[in-house]
């Protein structure tokens, strides 16, 4: 009787399904109602947090689309996350449009900047994509800062966002703010496991591959691509615009080129091309800096500098980066894979094949 | 370790990127100041054989798995490449021989070893066309002039066993035995062992001492260059036809008809 | 006159850097992202050593060398040769999170404040057409020229800067003919760190450092592939059309665009000739 394997499939079937286990089911049931119920059991900095972590997470699924399932190196992340903002800002300070409709704009101008910033990688690969991406980063950041600048006087600690009113409903407290982003990265999740396991999904994957040989197989590298860029800006767009709404201020010194080497850095810690290594990533990379933070309290006083505590929470960073990429450069989620199969062939020993094993 | 072999390779088992075997169950002498050929199609793993040899990188994802490797009766398994090439075992590759950015002489020159019983002076004259070409860039050389470079270059390495893959690939016949003649000249006159590895067994048989005939990552047969050139099988399937008979038609020497058996 | 010489002096900072950059490349196919924050941090590091045993040009360029030996040996040796042979995109992300890590230990270290670095009352030199040049600007370009002629000499004549562009382009065969790999490519790393402190250190000494210098490493970075990555007079080149190119922005256009101009040029530059302008065709298909 074949047992399948948690990560081991062995039906092209079986392997399309998402959660192809019971007990995976159940896992996931957990999560979820753990995650309801959360905000009941905790404080409201730590539903902040947890805040954050989801605003993140989203952002990181973006990337990963681009960078992840279709292997196009981006460092202007930051660049769409600002283009969502800035929309936000001009829809709805500018324009009074409500809050339900500013989201969709976001989506639509996430996906016009997106098609733009993606024509570069029609003609070029590897570190001069980068290298455009980058230009492009800096390019937008004027644009933003110019028109921050002209916003006005009391433009210069950031342009105040009201919060948004749904049907009466004002969306205000870490709680409620909980409850809709953790719907809406569900929503955001699925919708990119479903594309990583339909027609485009296996696209980009053949693209980040080998893509002349995608190419020979039929595969339009041009469409392909540039929707990758468009449905990853799209969603960093929107991510971008809901950070706007839940922290009421948008200032461009926010995005900065540290910014986009953070979603970078979660996608590489989490695990690039896995969903739910975005996930973990964004929620490491979020709360590690508080909880370097944490660590200096047990330090006396006279060495807790601001800015001591500052570097030493983004050189963590920076040694985490590092660290996965030359030991686990699967990520977290790899990590999440072995204890999964380590219980799962219980009580055989299970030694990953050599190969897969990079 | 058995009179005087300089190289003993036993058992040899080599996997590409974890998953493929390449060779399995090599075993092969190079005696002392001998000559031997190592003969098959193309894929048999002759070439994976003397990378195995001389050393692989470690961002090459190869690894010896199984055998020993054994140079003047040391275990060599998986030392790297300038570890082994310090030791005497240089290897003259298929591909990329030469440096083509560097001119000539600078390629001459690389290993820059003065010392050793081969001098420059010497490798040109084994090889005069060099010193015409001294300062040409090693790319613009013709296919011969390269291979007679990256002989030249391996000669300067004071090597103890010479290792050359793939000779006569895309040079004309008569480029090829010239380059064979020499070969032999510089065994005889300097008593450094060769192994070399051909898919022209002609060429190759023509010159060595002993020979081994590799099929599919294995040895299938070996013996003395006489008794190579003597083996039925060997001539049809790698010297192009038994030489005393008169082939009746193009039915006779189909080689799917026949099995090779390489026993007795 | 005072333009020419702001364009020289700008010029030969972003060609130390750009220089660093093209020597990683050739020796091991590796962009470094890190190369502002190398140059900062060997510009800090001269600071508090300085401070100790006194200014002078020539304890920079002695202090500069032990620093690029540590740095470099254990940047390649630890970390960069672990990802040899991986796909290129890991080496540059390594590279970023590298930067990110000098980064921080600026920050932790000298708390991230404004350092300039003092070189004692030196005389200035004043040129005709009015404009007067301080003692590090010369010194600046003076050091550039000879590291320049120091780098063609090495490469062109000594045996182990033939034996480094052989390894260059083809590290196999080079192994396989006695060349250490790993001693080259360390070497490799301790020349690039060495000219990305030695400009960290005359930026310092004729501006000023903080943690925010370290974008002069993008523009070295925009230079070297203006350039050509493969090339070193490329280097050169790139670093002449991107510090023109600021200057000019800066001073017509509008300062705000002077950290995006790089990227700018670059962009136009390999929209029509993407392997730089002294670059070699095939290098396209390595990164």
């Amino acid at each position: 009787m074949a047992h399948r394997g948690s990560n081991l499939r062995i039906s092209y079937l079986e392997g399309n399904k998402i959660l192809p286990r019971p007990y995976q089911k159940v896992l996931v049931a957990i999560v979820v109602t753990g995650a309801l119920l959360l905000p009941a059991a905790s404080s409201t900095f730590f539903v902040h947090l947890i805040d954050l972590c989801f605003l993140a997470a989203t952002g990181a699924l973006g990337l990963t689309i681009l960078t992840g399932f279709c292997g196009q190196i981006s460092l202007g992340h930051a660049a769409f996350l600002a283009i969502g903002a800035f929309t936000t800002v001009i829809f709805s300070v500018h324009l009074k449009f409500p809050f339900l409709l500013v989201l969709p704009i976001a989506a639509v101008a996430g996906a016009i900047i997106g098609f733009v910033v993606g024509l570069p990688s029609l003609r070029f690969r590897g570190v001069y994509l980068a290298i455009s991406t980058l230009a492009m980063h800096y390019a937008i950041v004027f644009l933003a800062t110019s028109y921050q600048a002209n916003f006005g006087t009391s433009a210069s600690a950031g342009i105040t966002i009201r919060d948004p009113n749904v049907f009466g409903f004002v969306m205000q407290g870490d709680t409620a703010w909980y409850y809709f982003l953790f719907i809406f990265l569900s929503l955001v999740t699925v919708a990119c496991l479903n594309l990583g396991r339909t027609r485009p999904g296996r696209a980009w994957m053949a693209i980040r591959d080998r893509d002349i040989a995608a190419e020979a197989l039929g595969v339009s590298l041009a469409r392909y691509k540039l929707l990758a860029f468009m449905v990853s800006s799209t969603i960093a767009s929107v991510s971008g615009s809901l950070m706007a709404y839940y922290t009421n201020v948008v200032t461009v010194e926010r995005y900065t080129l540290d910014l986009a080497i953070l979603y970078v850095a979660m996608i590489i810690v989490g695990g690039m091309g896995s969903v739910l290594g975005s996930i973990l990533g964004a929620f490491f990379i979020t709360l590690l800096p508080y909880a370097i933070n944490s660590l200096f309290e047990f330090l006396p006083s006279s060495l807790r500098f601001s800015t001591t505590v500052f570097g030493v929470q983004v050189g963590a960073i920076g040694l985490c980066v590092i660290l996965f990429l030359v030991f686990e450069p699967k990520g977290l989620a790899e990590l999440w894979r072995r204890i999964e199969t380590y219980f799962d062939r219980w009580p055989f020993r299970y030694r990953p094949l050599e190969a897969t094993r990079r | 370790m058995s009179k005087s072999n300089l190289l003993e390779v036993r058992q040899l088992e080599v996997v590409y990127h974890r998953v493929a075997t390449a060779i399995q169950g090599v075993s092969l002498d190079v005696p002392d100041g001998a000559i031997v050929a190592l003969v098959g199609t193309n894929g048999a793993g002759k070439t994976t054989t003397l990378r195995a040899i001389s050393g692989f990188l470690p961002s090459e994802d190869v690894e010896i798995t199984d055998g020993d490797v054994r140079f003047c009766g040391t275990r060599i398994n998986g030392r790297l490449p300038d570890q082994l090439a310090r030791r005497g075992i240089i290897l003259v590759p298929e591909r990329d021989k030469v440096f083509a950015t560097l001119s000539a002489e600078d390629n001459l020159g690389f290993a820059g070893r003065r010392d050793g019983p081969i001098t420059r002076a010497r490798v040109l004259k084994y090889f005069p066309r060099l010193a015409e070409r001294a300062r040409h860039l090693a790319g613009y050389l013709s296919g011969g002039e390269k291979q007679m470079l990256a002989i030249g270059m391996a000669l300067l390495c004071r090597p103890k066993l010479l290792l050359v893959d793939e000779l006569s690939l895309g040079l004309a016949p008569i480029v090829v035995d010239d380059l064979m003649e020499r070969l032999k000249r510089i065994n005889q006159e300097l008593g450094l062992s060769i192994l070399l590895v051909e898919q022209n067994a002609n060429a190759a048989l023509a010159i060595a001492n002993y020979g081994y005939v590799m099929e599919s990552g294995r040895v299938v047969f070996y013996g003395s260059a006489a008794e190579l050139r003597s083996h039925p099988d060997v001539q049809e399937f790698y010297l192009g036809g038994a030489s005393h008979e008169a082939v009746k038609s193009y039915r006779d020497i189909k080689q799917y008809r026949r099995k090779r058996r390489w026993w007795g | 006159m005072e333009f020419a010489a702001t364009i020289l002096i700008l010029t030969c900072t972003y060609a130390l850097l750009a220089a660093g950059v093209v020597i990683l490349y050739k020796a091991g196919r590796v962009v470094n992202f890190a190369h502002g924050e190398i140059a900062v941090l060997g510009g800090y590091v001269f600071y508090s050593s300085g401070m100790v045993t006194g200014n002078s040009l020539w304890f920079a360029i002695f202090g500069a060398t032990v620093f690029s030996i540590i740095v470099g040996i254990f940047v390649y040796m630890a970390i960069m040769r672990r990802v040899v042979g991986e796909p290129f995109y890991v080496a540059i992300l390594l590279t970023i999170g590298l930067g990110v890590v000098f980064k921080s230990a600026i920050i932790v270290i000298w708390r991230a404040t404004e350092v300039t670095i003092d070189f004692g009352v030196q005389p200035a030199i004043r040129l005709a057409g009015g404009a007067t040049l301080s003692y590090m600007d010369v010194a600046t370009v003076i050091l550039t020229i000879v590291f320049f002629a120091a780098l063609y000499i090495f490469f062109r004549f000594t045996h182990l800067g033939i034996q480094f562009r052989g390894t260059a382009e083809n590290p196999l065969l080079a192994s396989q003919r006695g060349v250490n790999v790993n001693f080259v490519l360390s070497l490799a790393w301790v020349i690039a760190v060495f000219a990305a402190s030695l400009a960290g250190v005359l930026y310092g000494g004729r501006a000023f450092l903080s943690s925010e210098s370290v974008t002069i490493g993008l523009a070295g970075l925009t230079a070297a592939l203006v350039g050509g990555l493969d090339s070193l007079r490329g280097a050169v080149v790139g670093s002449f059309i991107v510090a023109l190119a600021q200057y000019l922005t800066v001073r017509l256009i509008s300062p705000v665009l002077s950290d995006a101009l790089p990227f700018i040029i670059v962009l136009v530059v390999m929209s029509v000739r993407p392997w730089g302008l002294l670059g070699t065709l095939e290098e396209l298909d390595r990164v």
